[in-house]
């Protein structure tokens, strides 16, 4: 119905009243609101970095920090294991989805809050707010992309065609981040006790996560723990391609299957909660 | 069920419901969810299957609204503070569902529910204007072709790259009134706008709202100012609490509602 009326020509009927909670699940509003995504998107990229003297540099020098940082405690004083590859760009390809995905949930768990004047005052599909805080944290990964680069050329790896897995590894990253982000900024938008669950919730799920340790530190019959976490398979497959090491499809297979289920619910739940934002955000 | 001829606006019995009392926090903490689970727990549960249980304290802030707005009509809706105007006017937006009856609109909507949606002050006038205006509904293109009217409209030309953090207030406002001023839906629906500004713009801002009116637009026209809906409107609807007081000849509304205002 909403995006009905905003196509030009033939006078559309827009019926106006209390609807069913669970209604279909227009993934296709991205696409008919895309300028409105991109708009928004581009608002969060330029504000964020408009008055800071660094600007976007921040997006590479806070990886790098946290790489030296991991690497001098969980590479060289505990002595993590990172399989013959330096723990420097061992840790890095994972903290490269990983923060695209931490960096997600922050942004899209403030979404509707922060845009509550949208929620309350624009006739818009509120499914762009949480998108487009997500497509925001992808341009600081892509900026961070670039560090990796210069990795791979300061450590000397080889250059494979396998690096161009890093494309569909990302996009399923995301997939799993806007999932994760509908849940997230549903709930902020009902209990704010969200935003402070949010950064401790995600700090813990990053230890839960092969980020700084290979999945092989985990006993076998815990593993599956891990796993049925969708960015276990992630990160191992970002690993492989980068180090060179075979790509766990098992593994990834479990995390696009889970990744989907987290998806269409955090969909379903966005959905639920719709008819309501603009009373209690 | 189509909406009668000639009819660009029908709304039948719309009602909307909400809860005060110890619920009427804007919004809830978890922690107030869980303790109330652990107190009531029958209670709760069917207060989250069937919303707006008797258990909590509701209000009806519309209720049983019926009017009919021909198309091309310019409609105001007048009541005191509180009375559901602008209830009414997020409903008919989709910004809020109702809680009861219906509602059809024939057209393209635009709504214009405050000055300056979306506008963000480290961004500057000219990208605030394609923020406003996508949000409103408009396409880049759209504006893009506007540009110019908008921005002499607003009379900030030479600060249209400046950030609109440093805009006075009044020029804030103006070039936010100025993309609304240029949406072109079918059905227009606006909320108080016009309270804006220097005596000068509010001027112009009317002329605007002549213009659009001449243009054969719908209109729905929610103000405070009497004289503003006397001049824009042939019909008026006023609202009481909620309620429908009484809905006719912008004249005659206009009259009854001054003349109960000096017997309060």
């Amino acid at each position: 119905m909403r995006g009905s009326d905003r196509r030009n020509g033939v006078p559309t009927t827009t019926v106006i009243a209390r609807r069913s909670p669970w209604q279909a699940l227009h993934l296709g509003e991205l696409w008919t609101y895309r300028e409105l995504l991109y708009l928004l998107a581009w608002r969060d990229i330029k504000v964020r970095y408009k008055q800071a003297v660094l600007g976007v540099l921040w997006a590479l020098i806070q990886p790098f920090v946290k790489m030296v940082v991991f690497s001098v405690v969980f590479g060289r004083l505990a002595g993590i294991d990172s399989g013959g590859a330096p723990y420097a760009i061992f840790v890095y390809a994972g903290l490269l989805p990983w923060g695209l995905f931490a960096d997600s949930l922050a942004r899209s768990g403030h979404s509707l809050v922060a845009g509550a004047s949208l929620v309350r005052k624009a006739h818009i599909p509120r499914v762009i707010m949480p998108a487009a805080a997500v497509m925001s944290a992808v341009f600081d990964f892509a900026i961070s992309l670039g560090l990796l680069l210069g990795l791979i050329v300061y450590f000397g790896l080889p250059w494979r065609v396998d690096f161009l897995l890093i494309l569909p590894l990302t996009l399923l990253t995301i997939l799993v981040a806007l999932g994760v982000g509908f849940f997230v900024s549903a709930l902020n938008a009902a209990y704010r006790d969200v935003q402070y669950v949010i950064p401790f919730l995600t700090q813990i799920w990053m230890f839960l996560t092969p980020v700084i340790y290979p999945i092989t530190a985990i006993p076998e019959r815990f593993r599956w723990l891990i796993l049925i976490n969708p960015m276990s398979g992630i990160i191992g497959a970002y690993r492989a391609v980068i180090l060179g090491g075979t790509i766990p499809w098992d593994q990834l297979g479990i995390s696009v299957g889970i990744g989907a289920a987290l998806l269409v619910l955090g969909l379903a739940f966005f959905r639920s909660m719709d008819r309501y934002f603009a009373d209690i955000v | 069920m189509n909406p009668s001829q000639g009819l660009a606006i029908v709304t039948e019995d719309l009602g909307k419901r909400y809860h005060i009392g110890r619920h009427s926090q804007r919004y809830r903490t978890l922690r107030d969810t869980i303790s109330n689970v652990v107190r009531h727990p029958i209670h709760r549960i069917k207060g989250l299957s069937q919303a707006g249980s008797s258990s909590l304290e509701t209000i009806w802030a519309l209720s049983g609204v019926s009017f009919a707005v021909p198309q091309g009509a310019v409609y105001g809706i007048i009541g005191a503070n509180g009375s559901g105007k602008s209830t009414l006017l997020r409903i008919l937006a989709q910004i809020t569902e109702p809680t009861a009856g219906r509602a059809e609109i024939r057209g393209r909507v635009g709504c214009v529910l405050g000055v300056g949606t979306g506008f963000h002050p480290e961004l500057t006038g000219r990208e605030n204007v394609f923020l406003s205006g996508i949000i409103l509904g408009m396409t880049r293109r759209e504006i893009r072709s506007k540009l110019d009217e908008i921005v002499a409209f607003a009379g900030v030309d030479q600060f249209l790259d400046t950030p609109v953090k440093h805009y006075s207030s009044g020029m804030t406002v103006r070039l936010g009134f100025a993309v609304a001023a240029h949406l072109e839906p079918d059905v227009l629906l606006i909320d108080e706008v016009l309270a804006v500004g220097d005596a000068a713009f509010q001027r112009q801002c009317l002329e605007r709202m002549h213009r659009i009116a001449a243009s054969g637009r719908t209109v729905l026209f929610v103000s405070h100012n009497l004289s503003v809906i006397r001049s824009l409107t042939q019909h008026t609807l006023w609202l009481d609490q909620g309620k429908t007081r009484m809905v006719g000849k912008t004249s005659a509304v206009c009259e009854a509602y001054e003349s109960q205002g000096k017997e309060a």
